[in-house]
């Protein structure tokens, strides 16, 4: 499988299927990617930094996980992680909403607060929060970049069943986000 | 609109308007490096973990096999449990036992009358023991119950003979004096010992070890006890058939 945007020569190191398995090169050529994905939903890049390396982490522990399609795992982890962040996220300024009820707080937002005010992200994440995870993922490698086929071989798909799955995914989301928001 | 088909191009087009709303428009470049050091940290991390629980692991497995090894076979540690098992739940029913009193005199029975050698070739009979309180107990030296509770009976005798208590330790030890004579040479035991048979022990209803019997001053049977007795209360059944007085 070739990456989009990954450097090309280090893909060709990591695929040689002979080549015992080297977790420093896959970080190097991967981990950038990696990060940025988890960052496009979770919106906070402490947080995205910690759980890429958690992905690689969970790669190192996981022999099962180290053959030569090693970067279509990668990149399945990476978003599956960066849903689950971000559901986590939703969950939390739940409860937090609920606490400010009970004890209102007096505290100025922060910096990373103002950042992620703007109202349309917060649209789309918040539909990425509650849609099927299956259909968040597709919209989310879609939105990176990934063709057709890198999208298959990252969810263990049939690369022919892909035009359809995105279709529903993304009808999924128009119906959801319009349900919340109305038509604009 | 039919799952099977493909959004129109408006449809994509939408979504993926939506959906760049998340690029944050500046290109983000985490520290590879640091982060890097951050997996290395973890990584040594969990390596510590693993070698610690492999550790605990055969630690915990030798420490079972040594337990096993002490009992060498798990038929004898069987055995070992199911006794010590019966022990604990005797123990048990004595305490619910205790409370229960003596035979009310008027439905007592006539307790069955044997005469037996002792250890110096006296004759020991229980119609000799007339106008006493006595306690016969049915024992041997193999019986563990039966050696927990003879100290006791050694005290009572002491302290009520006077008042008119008479112990007889009827030992159904298999072969007789042969075990019984080293074993009370070894003892000091201060009442009478002789050597049961089949015929009396079923008289008494013995059907297992040890069996104390308390007889009241008419030669009636106030109390039978299959087991270990419990002292207090033995001790109190004692008591209360001494205060008793003879009725013939």
């Amino acid at each position: 499988m070739h990456i989009v945007n990954a450097p090309s020569e280090a893909v060709a190191d990591v695929n040689t299927a002979a080549a015992p398995f080297d977790i420093e090169a896959l970080f190097r050529a991967h981990y950038s990617r990696v990060a940025r994905i988890i960052e496009r939903v979770v919106r906070d890049r402490g947080r995205s930094e910690e759980l890429a390396v958690e992905v690689f982490l969970k790669l190192w522990r996981n022999k099962n996980a180290q053959h030569e399609n090693v970067e279509a795992w990668l990149y399945r982890v990476a978003v599956r992680t960066g849903i689950d962040g971000l559901r986590r996220q939703t969950c939390r300024a739940h409860y937090e909403k609920v606490l400010a009820w009970i004890r209102p707080s007096s505290a100025p937002p922060n910096p990373e607060q103002l950042h992620s005010a703007n109202e349309e992200q917060e649209r789309v994440r918040s539909i990425l929060a509650v849609m099927n995870p299956r259909h968040a993922q597709f919209l989310l490698l879609r939105s990176q970049d990934f063709t057709y086929d890198e999208v298959a071989a990252i969810l263990n798909l049939n690369p022919a069943s892909i035009g359809t799955q995105l279709s529903r995914a993304q009808e999924s989301f128009r119906k959801e986000y319009i349900k919340r928001y109305g038509r604009e | 609109m039919d799952g099977n088909k493909l959004n129109s191009p408006q449809v994509n087009s939408w979504v993926d308007e939506r959906m760049s709303a998340l690029n944050s428009g500046e290109n983000w470049q985490p520290n590879v490096q640091v982060c890097f050091a951050r997996l290395q940290k973890l990584r040594s991390t969990t390596n510590w973990i693993g070698r610690r629980t492999v550790l605990l692991a055969t630690a915990a497995a030798a420490a079972i096999c040594l337990s096993i090894m002490a009992y060498p076979s798990p038929k004898v540690f069987a055995r070992r449990c199911i006794a010590e098992c019966a022990v604990m739940w005797q123990n048990l029913s004595l305490s619910a036992r205790a409370q229960t009193h003596l035979t009310p005199e008027n439905a007592r029975y006539a307790a069955p009358d044997f005469i037996l050698k002792d250890a110096n070739d006296k004759n020991i009979g229980l119609s000799e023991q007339k106008g006493k309180v006595v306690l016969v107990n049915f024992w041997a030296t193999w019986c563990h119950g039966c050696q927990l509770e003879i100290p006791w009976f050694i005290e009572f005798q002491k302290k009520y003979e006077k008042q008119g208590l008479v112990v007889i330790g009827i030992s159904m030890d298999d072969d007789g004096w042969k075990s019984v004579r080293p074993w009370l040479n070894e003892k000091r035991v201060n009442y009478p010992i002789v050597i049961g048979n089949q015929p009396l022990a079923d008289r008494f209803g013995l059907d297992g070890m040890p069996l104390t019997a308390l007889v009241d001053r008419d030669g009636k049977i106030a109390d039978v006890h299959l087991g270990v007795v419990d002292k207090d209360a033995t001790e109190k059944k004692i008591q209360s058939l001494l205060q008793e007085k003879i009725r013939r």
